[in-house]
């Protein structure tokens, strides 16, 4: 059975819950509901508001390096402590905030499998409304990766080129059109569909029933043999806004170690509004 | 407490029991078989108005028999609007509070009544993308309550709650088995957390194995509220399909058009659930020609004008002078 590529990323729910309160272990929750850590936390893990505290508020950009600084240094967390991210949604934002603190150079990140959903099911796990205690830190930024980014131009170069791997990670109805967006979600696009010569991959197809991730042997099966996506180049996941794709991008990234992966935050709400650029539909 | 002169101490008196059931009526004009008799449980007549007083007062009796509410401890429950108001004006006026967590779909209606019999509400978009073994969005909010603020808040959780279905065990079944005089051939229900159907096809089988029991579902991506179809039956540990005989698909805007029919045909005002219900009947009636069916209608129509005029035209228009 082959193991994941880089399985110190990944951490249990009852790893996290034996490491609770020690030192250079930090602890921050990222939710698509954006009101779930209010209800309920791991207790000292800090909540980062993903549309307000990880976007850039003028323009539409990830957040720069001054306010990831500000941000994660307000946080408490120094550039050599471990962080654990963990979210609703099979960890769909926390995979955002991965993604974020290895574009800017935290050596540290993991992300804890099965996320809020499996802590809340089990009841040896502590949930709390209590703030959790922070001194704050001086966050200094000392390298950046922007090679995990993809952006517009390189997508429409890949797509016309098929020099890379394009995975949709978007839900089947998404990929084919039939809908723009999931029902209820304000961001959007003018048109349906998927980038011409996109491989439809849902992110679900990398987690098991109880969230966690599916075995290194599974995935393997799922996205090299199953969906064709070749392993000898490049490779770029979509979704809509970012996010489920982040998702995707840890998966081959890291647990399937493939070594250029990016992930393409414009997503649809940018490529699905882009005039004359080509789509595809079914 | 008197059943007859309709004379009560308090409203808890009013709810159902064999000794007072929700009435049963019998479908007229739009019974497309003569030989099979359709009849209609009127659950918006117990007295929070809909199907969910009965699990409602049932989980909310426990916990005050185990003494888990009371001294500053309240509730908190999932809820898509039913059983949310049935506990929050049954708790407010025992003196407890309730916080319902609902999905952003529900009707305006719905939210602005929990508001209204005492809930604090906490809306949260569940329909997102599809994903395995996640549970319900709302399902989760309210249980992080429940676990981060254990002083604060007990949570039913009618979804798991064995009481949702004995109350069905101890009312409903009952209740039909007597208003029929053990007549009842069909039983058709809707699936939502599936206490209806599993407490009452329970008693009723128990009576009668031959009994048939359909479960009437709406299409996948519907907009049924409170229903389910069974791809989204994972968040429900109540569903026992050995007690279901036939689980019958409808197109869930049928749902919509079929309680219009109710309401101006039989003068029933029924809600868009029995709607769905009275589809799926029809289909079976057509199918078994003979028998004596029962169908339990959840709630009426009222909490649904503004899901009535997205689903049928010319409601939502000619409306201002």
């Amino acid at each position: 059975m082959a193991n994941y590529a880089n399985p110190e990323v990944l951490v249990s729910t009852d790893w996290v819950k034996d490491n609770l309160d020690k030192p250079g272990i930090k602890l921050v929750e990222i939710d698509v509901d954006t009101k779930a850590y209010d209800a309920g936390h791991i207790p000292g893990a800090v909540g980062f508001n993903w549309q307000t505290q990880l976007q850039d508020q003028v323009r539409r950009d990830i957040i720069g390096k001054e306010a990831f600084e500000k941000l994660v240094g307000g946080a408490g967390v120094s550039p050599k402590d471990t962080v654990i991210l963990y979210g609703d949604n099979n960890n769909w934002f926390a995979a955002y905030g991965f993604w974020l603190f290895k574009i800017y150079g935290h050596k540290d990140v993991r992300l804890m499998n099965g996320g809020r959903v499996k802590w809340l099911n089990e009841k040896d796990k502590p949930l709390t409304t209590d703030p959790p205690k922070i001194a704050p830190t001086q966050y200094t930024v000392t390298e950046t990766h922007l090679e995990l980014r993809a952006m517009l131009p390189e997508v429409m170069d890949i797509s016309k080129t098929a020099k890379a791997n394009l995975v949709d990670v978007r839900s089947p109805d998404e990929f084919s059109g039939k809908v723009i967006a999931p029902p209820g979600m304000t961001e959007t696009a003018q048109r349906g569909g998927h980038i011409p010569g996109a491989k439809s991959v849902p992110w679900s197809t990398a987690v098991q029933q109880d969230g966690t991730f599916k075995s290194a042997d599974e995935l393997q099966a799922i996205y090299f043999q199953q969906k064709g996506v070749d392993r000898k180049k490049p490779t770029v996941a979509y979704c809509r806004i970012g996010e489920r794709s982040s998702h995707t991008w840890f998966v081959l990234k890291y647990l399937l170690g493939l070594d250029n992966v990016k992930n393409y935050d414009g997503s649809w709400t940018e490529y699905g509004n882009v005039v004359a650029a080509p789509i595809e539909k079914g | 407490m008197n059943h007859q002169t309709r004379v009560y101490n308090d409203v808890f008196e009013m709810l159902p029991s064999e000794e007072n059931p929700s009435p049963i009526v019998r479908i007229n004009r739009l019974n497309p078989s003569p030989e099979f008799q359709l009849y209609a449980k009127l659950e918006w007549l117990n007295p929070f108005g809909s199907v969910k007083d009965r699990a409602a007062w049932a989980m909310l009796r426990e916990l005050e028999e185990k003494g888990e509410v009371g001294n500053g401890r309240g509730l908190v429950e999932p809820t898509s609007g039913n059983t949310g108001i049935s506990l929050a004006a049954m708790a407010k006026a025992r003196g407890y509070h309730m916080r319902a967590v609902v999905p952003n779909k529900i009707p305006l209606e719905k939210k602005v009544l929990l508001k209204i019999a005492g809930a604090e509400l906490d809306v949260v978009n569940d329909a997102l993308c599809p994903a395995p073994g996640l549970g319900d969005g709302s399902i989760n909010i309210a249980k992080s309550h429940a676990k981060a603020q254990a002083k604060k808040y007990a949570m039913p959780n009618q979804y798991e709650n064995e009481q949702n279905v004995l109350a069905h065990v101890r009312t409903t079944g009952p209740e039909i088995w007597r208003q029929t005089e053990g007549k009842v051939t069909h039983l058709f229900v809707s699936l939502g957390t599936c206490g209806t159907v599993s407490g009452t096809s329970k008693f009723l089988k128990g009576k009668n194995p031959d009994i048939k029991v359909v479960a009437v579902q709406p299409t996948e991506g519907h907009d049924v509220p409170g229903l389910r179809n069974v791809s989204q039956l994972g968040v429900s540990r109540l569903f026992d399909s050995s007690l279901v005989d036939d689980i019958l698909e409808v197109e869930f805007r049928l749902a919509y058009t079929r309680a219009l029919e109710l309401c101006q045909e039989e003068g029933l005002l029924a809600g868009p659930s029995s709607g769905l219900i009275y589809e799926g009947a029809r289909e079976i009636i057509l199918r078994d020609k003979k028998g004596f069916g029962v169908m339990i209608f959840p709630d009426n129509i009222f909490k649904y004008t503004s899901n009535m005029m997205k689903h049928i035209p010319g409601l939502a228009t000619g409306n201002e002078a």
